[in-house]
């Protein structure tokens, strides 16, 4: 899955949690927190519906330096196995 | 029962109760002649290393909770600290609290090795939390194991548990409401306490463990209900640390739990009153406290037997606040026609947010000034977050959404070193200066009108 994909996936599954939320307008370096209103539990739900999906795991200690979109593609795509 | 310290209740749970569940994580259980020898085990531990003050990077595991107990027994001063805050943020704690040794995370204890302090020579039964605040000038309020099980008693004498109970701690243990509520308050009652097993579990915890019993912010039981986490089973609702919004109160009802509602601060040791009733916001006064109203609505609380021993090296603070054992709590309150204590709001600077945090606004909106240059701003609350209003300086013809990024782009680097929970959620700009008092402050209750 490339980066391009793994952004998609982010944000439809930002979509699924916040229905009335229109992610798509989302860049890489939009704050989640700041510039979606979603809060703290709310991202830990998003969180752990993409480690689901991507079948990895991102150490509690690395949430809070996630801040925008980018950065949790980053912190996906790092723990990737590679092709 | 009332207990000295912790020592003296996990003895006495050990002796009455030996082979009782005192704590569950996951699919192990620790009996509490189990738990207490592990807590004797790790005394001898601390003793042996030689070191005098404890920082704890509280996960709420177990290996957590019997280290805290262990290095209690030993005589180190504890310092409880929020294992979710920055990393940037530690440093500055640890030298002013004097840790000389970290319990936590392995990568992190090693990185903040070069930060620890030179411990302390009178340590023994104090215990350490943070106001939750921005972090560099957080103050660190010196309570101590007596007052934490005093604490603990005044607030299960109106709330009891029984042994048949299981109360679910979900809570970070670095705070004094999670620290009271989740476990001492299970453990002194000789309940079990379930040990949440991390955020990422926070919806399948009450189903997983079928507790009786939960101790909550509203952030969190609003997450919750959300994902219709709470057991059927589930007969107690303990909400803390934090307004709760009404629709939030009524939802936790319908699952047909007692919901009640705690207020209390952490320079009282947690818990000052409690609804016992329907009205969740009617609160009785725990048995060990006197509050009193001053004049202006304040609410004073004298109780000796869990107030703080002062901020830790903080003599000018404390006096602030605390004058001839009365603590001013800053927070205003009546007394309805039946003696119950209703909180009406803040007479201090500070927003309470719904994860149970403060903000202290003075030197939150200082820094947000210095990072946008801008003088003119306020923050307050909306739907329990913070929201920023600010005057607009770049003109009623410039576009909104544009205004609001450079807004959000200046105060990104801020933001980051905050924790969520605290970080500035919406930008509302305002054409005219901020509505001020004669004496410059700014009128915060007047900021609703411009949300």
């Amino acid at each position: 899955m490339d980066r391009t994909e793994i952004i998609e996936k982010i944000k439809t599954t930002i979509n699924d949690c916040f229905p009335d939320m229109d992610a798509k307008s989302l860049e890489e370096n939009s704050v989640i927190n700041t510039e979606t209103s979603i809060d703290s539990m709310g991202f830990v739900l998003i969180i752990c519906k993409l480690e689901a999906f991507f079948d990895i795991r991102i150490p509690e200690r690395q949430w809070q330096k996630l801040s925008t979109l980018g950065d949790v593609a980053d912190a996906i795509e790092k723990r990737l196995p590679k092709a | 029962m009332r207990y000295r310290d912790f020592d003296d209740m996990l003895k006495n749970k050990a002796d009455s109760l030996p082979d009782h569940a005192a704590l569950r994580y996951g699919e192990k259980t620790w009996t509490f002649r189990e738990l207490y020898e592990a807590v004797c085990r790790k005394a001898e531990e601390y003793r042996a290393s030689g070191k005098t003050c404890l920082g704890i990077l509280a996960d709420g595991s177990p290996d957590c909770v019997i280290s805290l107990f262990g290095a209690a027994k030993a005589g180190l001063q504890l310092v409880m600290l929020d294992a979710a805050l920055p990393d940037e943020a530690y440093p500055p704690l640890l030298a002013y609290t004097d840790v000389d040794i970290l319990w936590g995370d392995p990568d992190l204890t090693e990185e903040l090795a070069p930060h620890l302090g030179k411990g302390v020579t009178d340590g023994a039964g104090k215990v350490l939390f943070f106001t939750s605040g921005t972090t560099s000038r957080s103050k660190a309020v010196e309570l101590t194991q007596h007052s934490l099980c005093q604490s603990a008693w005044n607030g299960s004498s109106l709330l009891p548990l029984s042994e048949d109970d299981t109360l679910l701690c979900l809570l970070p243990l670095g705070h004094v409401f999670g620290f009271v509520c989740g476990l001492l308050w299970g453990l002194s009652c000789g309940a079990a306490v379930a040990l949440g097993r991390g955020p990422r579990h926070y919806a399948d915890d009450c189903l997983y463990y079928r507790p009786t019993a939960v101790s909550v912010v509203p952030l969190l039981l609003g997450f919750l209900l959300k994902a219709s986490a709470l057991d059927p089973e589930l007969k107690l609702i303990l909400i803390g640390a934090g307004d709760c919004p009404d629709a939030i109160l009524r939802a936790a009802k319908m699952t047909g739990a007692r919901v009640a509602f705690g207020y209390g601060l952490t320079e009282t040791s947690s818990g000052v009153a409690l609804s016992l009733e329907d009205d969740p916001f009617a609160m009785t006064v725990c048995p060990d406290d006197t509050v009193t109203l001053a004049e202006d609505g304040e609410i004073l609380i004298r109780v000796p037997t869990c107030v703080m021993q002062g901020y830790y090296k903080r003599p000018d603070d404390t006096a602030a606040v605390l004058k001839d054992g009365v603590l001013y709590t800053g927070d205003l309150g009546r007394f309805d026609e039946n003696g119950l204590l209703h909180v009406t709001g803040r007479k201090k600077d500070i927003l309470v947010l719904s994860d149970g945090t403060k903000l202290y606004l003075p030197e939150y909106e200082g820094q947000l000034s210095a990072a946008l240059g801008n003088p003119e701003l306020a923050v307050v609350l909306k739907e329990g977050r913070p929201v920023l209003i600010c005057q607009d300086t770049a003109g009623e013809d410039a576009d909104p959404s544009e205004k609001k990024a450079a807004v959000l782009k200046a105060l990104a680097p801020l933001m980051k070193s905050l924790p969520r929970g605290q970080q500035i959620t919406d930008v509302v700009f305002s054409a005219s200066p901020l509505p001020r008092t004669a004496t410059g402050k700014i009128k915060r209750y007047e900021l609703g009108a411009l949300l």
